[in-house]
């Protein structure tokens, strides 16, 4: 994966970031002394799941989508509307919010896999629009005709007493981030990976060596849109709102701006790219009406001058570093 | 009969406007193989610079819309110039181009708001008679001229691409770089050109849109997408194709919204748009530009 670091620098660093990751909502409620904070390292753990859904689709099989937050919206109305009106248990209602979104995934996936790059964009720019609008006019459910409203719904995953409830959704969240990237290495490292990312590298050529590309993308979107779909269905229970509006472009470009951002075709590249993203977000909310367009104006600068994104950059550096340093050694043993 | 009628012209008067938006989307697939997905906020653009000219500094209709014209232009290709070309040569994949025209959009909305106002602003009656009567369907004077404006462009836009040198070098340069070059065209410049002709012609239409619809910063967003719509309906790259296109989707949404259902008025486009991707991706005019593998 990771090979401008040498695997004996690898185990300190990892275990330095997991007692990080681990103490984190401890910190933080040592530090701002109220739950705002870890609510945001919720919400980034859920985006974490969700863009790294985005990231097996476009990093590593090479299939563009504007329309993810459609599967992350369809995960959140098919969990919350279970949970809300037909008291299904949660530990039920994520999972089948998760594979309602998969299924349409791969509905969608059937005949879109054949479009190229910009017309595929815009396909799935169609279909977000067309759940928003299939949401919009869809009858009232509940009280409200925009989206529905939860009662708040504490999971008790972890049951410590004296953590409160953002630190266990913290924990709870955490949990499912690590299966989630654990699977997305073993998927990435099997012999469907492979054929993904084959297909991204060249697709006639893939093809030639017996590759099933149609099959296989159907695949990636499929896993992708089960990520994002259960990010949405987790989103709901956490946040307790979701509207509409969720499913439009504007979501969906803000999952693959955190991509972009961080580098696709990663492990780490998502995490970067959602912590450093949200956190932006939430560094400019002061603004208010300014904030989209400060937003704007930085994404269009970061994209002029930094396009192999925030990862992508600091590895190049990593490397141009390492060999300066070699070009050092050489010429001082010449001399 | 008489819905028919009313249905039918209020059909052409907005298709024209989607016709012309997806005229933009094709001269730039043409010229550049890229997309713009700022075309739609070029609209935006056009509605509030009409207000600027028109109402802010109240200079006459024909002039506003003539400044208009230019100032879109402009904005056009110094986006060409400055954010896509620099991309370009910077040899990025196109994702990036994708998300830059992105946050132009971004820059334009929420530039409008800061400006504007996130309130809708009404375009003032250009016009002496605010209504007029044809074939017994009475109507907006403003959407009979939008009608008329949009042909008459669509007609000038054709002349100038065949009957003209610039023209003629424009689709030159659009359909091989290198043997345009080699006789002397310069591409690079027609290239701007063409982004900004694609901009003026969308702000155009963003101006005669605000008559009818008033003016927001969301204005361009959906119609610009249902402007793609329009060029994918008749052929994602041919210039008639775009305008055949767009009206066929204006009818379209116009007599399903009258006949059927209103409130599904806007899934419509969005439905055509998928269905033609999936099953026709080349369009009426059968333009081979859409399929992979």
């Amino acid at each position: 994966m990771n090979n401008t670091l040498s695997t004996k620098k690898k185990l300190p660093i990892g275990i330095a970031v997991a007692v990080v990751v681990l103490a984190l909502p401890f910190i933080l409620q040592l530090i701002a002394g109220n739950d705002y904070s870890v609510m945001i390292c919720c919400i980034i753990l859920v985006y974490v799941i969700a863009v790294s859904g985005l990231d097996i689709l476009f990093g590593y099989s090479g299939q563009i989508s504007l329309g993810h937050a459609a599967f992350f919206v369809i995960g959140a109305y098919t969990s919350g509307l279970l949970n809300n009106y037909f008291n299904t248990p949660l530990w039920l209602t994520i999972p089948a919010g998760a594979l309602l979104a998969t299924g349409i995934g791969a509905l969608l996936a059937w005949p879109a896999s054949k479009l190229k790059f910009h017309f595929l964009s815009l396909a799935t720019v169609a279909f977000g629009e067309i759940v928003y609008y299939f949401l919009y006019v869809s009858p009232k459910i509940g009280d409200s005709s925009i989206g529905f409203t939860n009662d708040y719904m504490g999971i008790n995953v972890i049951n410590i007493p004296f953590l409160d409830n953002y630190t266990k959704w913290y924990f709870f969240l955490l949990f499912f981030v690590v299966i989630f990237l654990l699977a997305k290495q073993s998927l990435i490292h099997s012999r469907t990976g492979r054929a993904f990312m084959a297909i991204r590298e060249n697709t006639h050529a893939a093809n030639g060596m017996g590759v099933n590309v149609r099959k296989n993308k159907i695949i990636a979107f499929a896993v992708s849109a089960f990520y994002t779909g259960f990010a949405g269905a987790v989103y709901v229970h956490l946040i307790r709102y979701i509207a509409p509006a969720t499913a439009q472009q504007k979501q969906s470009v803000l999952f693959l701006t955190m991509l972009l951002f961080g580098g696709t075709g990663s492990l780490v590249g998502p995490i970067i790219g959602v912590i450093f993203i949200e956190l932006l977000l939430e560094l400019i909310r002061p603004l208010q009406e300014y904030q989209m367009l400060l937003y704007g104006i930085l994404l269009l600068i970061v994209i002029v001058a930094l396009p192999g994104g925030l990862y992508g950059g600091v590895k190049d550096a990593i490397v141009s570093l390492k060999r300066r340093k070699e070009t050092a050694k050489l010429a001082k043993s010449d001399q | 009969m008489q819905t028919f009628l009313t249905l039918l012209i209020s059909g052409l008067v907005i298709g024209g406007i989607y016709g012309l938006i997806a005229l933009g989307y094709s001269l730039i697939y043409r010229a550049s193989g890229l997309m713009s997905f700022a075309q739609g906020d070029m609209v935006t653009l056009g509605a509030y610079l009409g207000i600027f000219y028109y109402v802010w500094l109240g200079l006459p209709i024909l002039v506003a819309l003539v400044l208009t014209f230019i100032t879109a232009f402009l904005f056009g290709m110094a986006l060409e110039r400055g954010v896509i070309r620099t991309l370009l040569k910077k040899n990025v994949i196109p994702i990036y181009i994708v998300l830059a025209t992105i946050a132009v959009s971004y820059i334009i909305q929420n530039l409008a708001q800061a400006v504007f106002g996130s309130t809708t602003q009404w375009f003032p009656q250009v016009f002496p008679v605010a209504n007029l009567t044809l074939f017994g369907v009475t109507n907006q004077t403003e959407a009979y001229a939008s009608f008329v404006i949009s042909i008459i462009l669509m007609i000038a836009l054709h002349l100038f691409m065949t009957k003209t040198k610039f023209g003629t070098a424009m689709r030159g340069s659009a359909m091989d770089p290198l043997a345009a070059e080699s006789c002397g065209i310069n591409t690079s410049l027609s290239t701007g050109i063409t982004w900004g002709l694609a901009a003026s012609i969308a702000s155009l239409a963003g101006m005669m849109l605000g008559p009818m619809y008033g003016v927001f910063t969301t204005l361009g967003s959906t119609i610009g997408r249902k402007g793609f719509a329009g060029a994918v309906v008749g052929g994602y790259g041919n210039m008639y194709g775009a305008m055949i296109g767009g009206l066929l989707l204006g009818l379209a949404e116009t007599f399903v919204a009258g006949y059927i259902d209103g409130t599904y008025k806007n899934q419509i486009a969005y439905i055509i748009l998928i269905v033609f991707l999936f099953v026709k991706p080349t369009g009426i005019f059968n333009e081979k530009a859409i399929q992979d593998v």
